[in-house]
């Protein structure tokens, strides 16, 4: 087991969780006018954010220094994220800052943008060679789940009722894929490369792996139940995300523990 | 080709001793638990004899560096001759290039707090002189080759029990152990 990364869980869950938030306000725009308290939701997509970056600066040597952060945006994805990131920061505390009870969509619509680069360049970032298990599109289709699966649920405490069912469907279909994604991968890697095979065993034993499955099932029983998302819920399916993100950066296998043995 | 100098693991040759791995602490005095130079023993499945075979590895200063693309201040570079440089002074120790090297070259110094690796001993390169670890090898187990005036042979890029990644393409090359005669009486 490697580190759990803890500020890289944070910063990653909680950046998806506002980007999902941003891309459920999109939707609802195409869906017709529903209403809802758009500064509010705002506040809460710049506060996400916000503490993310914060959570990020905490998993660096010398945080101090981290403004050099864009030097490399030619080839490196991480640069590439912290511009994505740092862009869809301000565009969020922007429209906190100016906005009314109603939205704009040229904002809404700026930040599903920069939203879902930050989410492919993250994507890449966490797709490294030595991490063969996930050295592929698996880590953006992950954080995308996340997102939508967060956006979702959190899109729930500001949308107007009329919406409410729309965010229920969408919050179930997220879920029933993730809950998919997550149980068949695992056992896929089972069958490949001596270092997937190894991945595969160390996510399917990590209790935190489970966790995260339990927790999106029982959100899913209580939408079977309720038909419509409770407050709490969007709580709930963020502890499951965050557990699926531990397990993530600790359970992946690195191709380095192997040397000298067979791949 | 252009130059690229690189490690030549003669694992016939090498006999495990690890006096490679320690000139290199000698040289540079790695923080405590900051190894740039590991000696593996290759596991039964790969040489199932009686005698052991060995393979010292460090930096490979790969042809595309994965520790190069990744970092996000620029804190490597790639000399003409190959030679994969990391500035401690630049690296913010984010940890991104540690994740990313296939072989788990950088590591991460915790006084510093920043990351470090091989650095081909560049500076004695420059000199004329061989890396520590090459010229203190009691075997010549371990040599200096340049890949672009090296001679085919008997050596190969990705034998058994190394990470093989083509995108990365790193310079390491290895001479694999022989089978040892058997003696039946
Ligand atoms: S072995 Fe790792 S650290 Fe060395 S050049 Fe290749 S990718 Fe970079
Ligand atoms: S740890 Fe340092 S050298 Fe490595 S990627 Fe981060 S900033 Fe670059």
């Amino acid at each position: 087991m490697q580190s759990m990364e803890l500020p890289l869980v944070l910063f990653t869950v909680l950046s998806q969780a506002a980007i999902g938030l941003v891309l459920m306000n999109a939707v609802r725009l195409h869906a017709g006018p529903g209403g809802g308290n758009a500064r509010k939701e705002w506040t809460l997509v710049a506060a996400l954010m916000g503490v993310g970056i914060a959570a990020s600066l905490f998993h660096l040597g010398h945080p101090l220094e981290s403004y050099r952060a864009l030097a490399h945006l030619e080839k490196a994805w991480l640069s590439r994220e912290v511009l994505a990131a740092g862009i869809f920061f301000a565009l969020a505390a922007f429209a906190a800052f100016t906005g009314r009870e109603k939205g704009s969509p040229v904002l809404v619509w700026a930040s599903v943008l920069t939203g879902l680069l930050a989410l492919l360049a993250s994507g890449m970032t966490y797709a490294p060679p030595a991490l063969p298990a996930v050295n592929n599109a698996l880590p953006t289709v992950f954080f995308l789940i996340s997102a939508v699966v967060l956006g979702a649920g959190f899109a729930s405490w500001f949308a107007a009722d009329g919406n409410q069912p729309l965010l229920a469907r969408i919050f179930v279909t997220a879920l029933v894929v993730g809950l998919v994604v997550r149980l068949t991968v695992p056992c896929a890697w089972l069958s490949g490369s001596e270092i997937m095979r190894q991945t595969g065993m160390a996510w399917l034993g990590a209790p935190l792996y489970w966790i995260h499955i339990a927790l999106m099932a029982a959100c899913l029983g209580v939408l079977w139940k309720n038909r419509a998302i409770p407050v709490w819920l969007p709580i709930l399916a963020l502890a499951g995300e965050l557990a699926g993100r531990a397990v993530f950066f600790s359970e992946t296998i690195h191709t380095a523990v192997n040397i000298g043995a067979p791949y | 080709m252009k130059k690229q100098y690189a490690f030549l693991v003669d694992s016939e040759k090498c006999i495990g001793c690890f006096t490679c791995a320690m000139a290199c602490r000698n040289y540079y005095h790695q923080e405590k638990g900051v190894v740039w130079r590991h000696v593996y023993p290759l596991n039964e499945e790969i040489y199932p004899h009686r005698e052991r075979a060995f393979f010292s590895l460090a930096c490979n200063h790969c042809e595309n560096p994965a520790c190069l693309n990744v970092c996000l201040v620029e804190a490597y570079t790639k000399r003409e001759d190959g030679v994969v440089v990391h500035h401690q002074e630049k690296c913010i120790g984010c940890g991104n290039c540690i994740r990313s090297c296939p072989y788990g070259a950088p590591v991460y110094n915790p006084v510093e707090k920043r990351a470090e690796k091989c650095s081909f001993c560049h500076e004695r390169l420059d000199a004329g002189l061989l890396p520590a670890c090459v010229q203190s090898c009691p075997t010549g187990a371990l040599k200096l080759i340049d890949l672009a005036t090296m001679e085919p042979g008997n050596h190969v890029q990705f034998p058994p029990g190394f990470p093989k990644n083509d995108k990365v393409n790193s310079s390491t090359r290895f001479i694999m152990p022989k089978v040892p005669t058997m003696v039946r009486r």
